[in-house]
């Protein structure tokens, strides 16, 4: 009763229109500040979501670059490079095979007697999950269990400054 | 006495929206994730959300604390304390196993019904500032009539 008749108090001839002005005022302030930071960060995320990127339920866990790195560095992860054959000149990991989609039997035969399904692998490709996806659900069904996926591609692999080969074209 | 508890709610409630947005401006990629998992917000609006909500997070804490449109500010996390609380009763009633993605962007605290009663009282403390009749100690009192 006691606290109705203070909050009826505090509220008894309380003009709304300066809180609703500042309130209007900071809102602009922080959208102005939005756009202005997106225009700016190198590393902002695109305006429009790509909802395959959210749905898509992955064969295998994702990995963050750091961890990635990390695991490079120990040596304990074969890198898989999954991205389309190329005629050029390109980048890759260092010590990456390359099990690609449209050839995937023949680059696994390929890779027989260096991959054994103990071995632990971390696919990657340019950012787009689903083909990578595809490839670890494959590789899976020959028995290979111990993948991750790496979170944003070989670009943020770039990005987060790790080692790199250039390899000329065809070598892949 | 009454400016002093007006001051330590603007202060309290100041610092929890700035350090609550640090995480989500440094990781928006992580930010927009954690928003999806909430299965609200529509594709077109992930990213926008995610680029808007940090930075509107960073500036009403910033106004709070420097007492610039401090009851515009309180309006605003208030606004912003509900909707939060909307979507975590949402998340609740649909049984869904997330982190709430409040302060951290990577896993953190599971949605349950204790962030309700810790949304609430924050609400609670945004009330001060938003019914404060004079400017109090801050920069209102240089603008404000």
């Amino acid at each position: 009763m006691r606290l109705g008749a203070s909050a009826q108090a505090a509220l008894a001839g309380f003009k709304w229109s300066g809180p609703f002005r500042e309130a209007g005022l900071l809102l602009l302030f922080a959208l102005v500040l939005t756009v202005a930071t997106w225009f700016l960060r190198s590393d902002g995320l695109p305006l429009a979501a790509d909802p395959m990127g959210y749905e898509l339920e992955l064969a295998a866990p994702l990995t963050v670059t750091e961890k990635a790195l990390a695991f490079y560095d120990e040596g304990d992860y074969l890198f898989v490079d999954t991205r389309p054959r190329v005629d050029g000149d390109f980048q890759t990991i260092p010590g990456a095979f390359f099990i690609r989609e449209a050839s995937f039997d023949d680059d696994l035969l390929e890779y027989f007697d260096f991959m054994t399904t103990e071995d632990h692998f971390i696919l990657f490709g340019d950012g787009d999950l689903f083909t990578v996806s595809n490839i670890a659900a494959r590789m899976q069904d020959r028995g290979y269990q111990n993948l991750l996926i790496l979170k944003g591609g070989l670009t943020s692999w770039l990005q987060a400054g790790g080692e790199i080969s250039h390899r000329p074209g065809g070598e892949s | 006495m009454k400016d002093l508890f007006v001051l330590a709610c603007r202060l309290f409630v100041g610092g929890i929206f700035i350090y609550a947005s640090l995480d989500k401006l440094a990781h928006p990629q992580a930010f927009a994730e954690v928003i999806h998992h909430y299965r609200l917000t529509p594709y077109p609006l992930l990213h926008p959300s995610a680029h808007l909500l940090p930075i509107l997070e960073l500036v009403i804490g910033s106004a709070l604390i420097l007492g610039l449109g401090s009851r515009g500010a309180a309006l605003l996390a208030g606004t912003l304390t509900v909707i939060f609380m909307a979507a975590i009763t949402s998340a609740l009633i649909r049984n869904l196993d997330i982190s709430c993605g409040c302060f951290n962007t990577d896993g953190g605290h599971d949605v349950g019904l204790d962030l309700l009663w810790r949304d609430g009282i924050l609400l609670l403390l945004c009330l001060p500032p938003l019914l404060a009749r004079k400017p109090g100690f801050g920069l209102d009192r240089f603008f404000r009539k």
